[in-house]
């Protein structure tokens, strides 16, 4: 794969309200063409995060780019090559939905030209042309939603940032999202916030996990469950009785819990060792060797819900940024 | 700058969407209309509009802060305002787009009082110098007006309270002039004096471009839209 330049980057990324330290030195880079995921919990500086890359609010430290503009000194460079869809998706309600995407053509200055296409093409993308002549505020709130979204691509900016994008449509729309949103990642740098995790899984080649304005962990999918793969389990389904015995004596292994469950039938959960590695074939190995007959046998991966608790668990242990308050300095 | 009359456009046909913008017009329409006939239009009196000029501070009063109340407060409560500041327009595109939706609206509140200037003609010879020059009064106040209102809207998501703190601070403006001078020390009973907005549009209205009154009016103008820049810009800090 080319090389793929960074279409949004982070540098010490600092932003405090108050003396309340909302974004800690955050250092991340987007590259071409990905769908980044942003998770993380209600209140971890997500919104904050987002809104200094569009250029809302003003980093206190540290700079971000966006398609190599400086968001604080070069703010209109970039934000017109940004898309941004906000959190509740607002909009003008007074207004009709084609009116609307006009209006944000123009305020992004696409060419009279090419508006027609550009406005044409998002009511498509976002299934809008049976409402196009409707006022929004007339709207239910998955249609706002696609009014949001539509107005965020009108411009055809190269970089798109999704605030919770999907809420409020209904399971059909989701999926169709996905769809679109894989379309567009062909053309676009996505940056998508949510904490609907099974969505992250889906859509997301990259994750990044924020709590407590830091980022806790970010990569792959892949790379991010390996990262926690000593939290492996494998299980096995079994009517053998000493099966146990077997599994208990084999290296890597460090506790087996036997549950039955019908029958004779029962669920051994094995803990291996730390870097035991894959112990899949091995366990197999000796469970036929030793005479056992069972009939399935799986590694339990952690899932990233099961890596998402952890992580907001961790953060509360670790001195928290924001829990150094300064009063009291006098006393 | 064509950012700025995008802006300037879709917050002026917003006006007329919203059954805010014709209330305002009628209340204008129907109180020109009721000075007009009943302190103007009668036998022996001057073919001009002398009357309505000089009591348009006191109807600018109360129709200006409702022309300006929603203009950035409901951008903030239905969160467009996030949308709009990440648009790439600068914070004084922004104010200036705002700005010259408001005027353009008054422009079209004072189409109305046409009427009454057909009818001058037709019963007199009304000096046209006296009525632009009193037309000229009314925009200049009512630019002062609408960019404190501006600047007031900046201030609060809630449209009454923009309203309120606009028509308070002219109120207390010409109330210090009135009521207040007897008991202020030194200089500022002349503070108080030449603060106070209604002589200067009463300047206006029988026919006199005093100088110091468009400085009067145009400073404000420039000083509310300066403030409510910075009103704008201050949301990055915060």
């Amino acid at each position: 794969m080319a090389d793929r330049p960074d279409m949004i980057v982070a540098r010490g990324l600092t932003k405090r309200f108050g003396k309340r330290l909302v974004v800690d030195a955050l250092n991340f880079a987007i590259p071409s063409g990905r769908v980044v995921g942003f998770l993380g919990p209600n209140g971890a500086g997500k919104s904050t995060i987002i809104r200094m890359i569009a250029g809302f609010h003003t980093p206190s430290a540290g700079t971000v780019e966006v398609a190599g503009f400086d968001v604080t000194r070069h703010p209109q460079a970039a934000q017109a090559r940004l898309g941004y869809l906000p959190e509740s998706a607002p909009s003008y309600t007074e207004m009709r939905v084609g009116e609307f995407l006009k209006f944000r053509a123009k305020m992004f200055g696409v060419e009279r030209a090419k508006r027609k296409r550009n406005i044409d093409l998002a009511v498509k993308r976002c299934w809008l042309e049976e409402v196009v002549k409707r006022p929004i505020g007339q709207l239910s709130k998955g249609f706002r939603q696609r009014v949001g979204l539509a107005a965020a691509l009108v411009h055809q900016p190269p970089v798109l940032i999704l605030d919770e994008p999907t809420v409020g449509l209904d399971p059909t729309q989701i999926l169709e999202f996905r769809g679109l949103l894989r379309e567009l990642a062909s053309t676009h740098t996505i940056l998508l916030s949510t904490h609907i995790l099974p969505e992250v899984e889906v859509t997301c080649d990259q994750i990044i996990m924020i709590a407590r304005g830091r980022i806790r962990a970010q990569g792959t999918l892949a790379e991010l469950t390996t990262a926690i793969d000593r939290e492996n389990r494998y299980v096995i389904e079994t009517d053998a009785p000493k099966a146990v015995q077997v599994v208990r004596e084999m290296k890597g292994v460090r506790e087996v819990d036997s549950q039955s469950i019908d029958g004779a039938w029962r669920r051994l959960t094995i803990r291996p060792n730390p870097n035991a590695g894959d112990l899949r074939e091995s366990l197999a190995a000796a469970m036929t060797q030793a005479n056992c007959s069972f009939r399935e046998l799986h590694q339990q991966k952690p899932s990233l819900e099961h890596m998402f608790i952890q992580m907001i668990a961790e953060a509360e242990v670790d001195a928290p940024p924001s829990a150094t308050p300064s009063r009291g300095v006098a006393a | 700058m064509s950012r700025v009359m995008t802006l300037a456009g879709r917050e002026w046909r917003s006006f007329f969407l919203s059954p805010v913008g014709y209330i305002i017009l009628a209340i204008w329409a129907l109180m020109t209309g009721v000075f007009f006939i009943s302190r103007s239009f009668d036998q022996g009196q001057p073919a001009s509009l002398r009357a309505v000029f000089e009591l348009g501070m006191w109807m600018l009063l109360f129709v200006c802060p409702a022309i300006s109340m929603r203009a950035i407060s409901e951008e903030r409560r239905m969160g467009t305002f996030e949308l709009l500041m990440t648009s790439p327009i600068s914070e004084t595109g922004v104010v200036l787009g705002k700005f010259l939706a408001v005027m353009g609206f008054l422009v079209v509140m004072f189409l109305p009082t046409a009427v009454p200037i057909v009818a001058l003609e037709w019963f007199g010879q009304p000096d046209y110098g006296e009525l632009a020059c009193g037309y000229l009064g009314l925009m200049l106040a009512g630019a002062a007006y609408l960019s404190s209102g501006l600047l007031a809207s900046s201030l609060t998501n809630s449209q009454v309270v923009a309203f309120l703190l606009t028509m308070f601070f002219w109120v207390a403006l010409a109330m210090t002039a009135r009521l207040l001078p007897g008991v202020l020390p030194a200089p500022w009973p002349n503070v108080a004096f030449a603060a106070d907005p209604d002589p200067r549009l009463r300047d206006f209205a029988i026919g006199l471009i005093d100088t110091s009154n468009v400085i009067y009016f145009v400073s404000l103008t420039v000083f509310f839209l300066l403030a409510t820049v910075g009103s704008l810009a201050s949301r990055r800090w915060r």
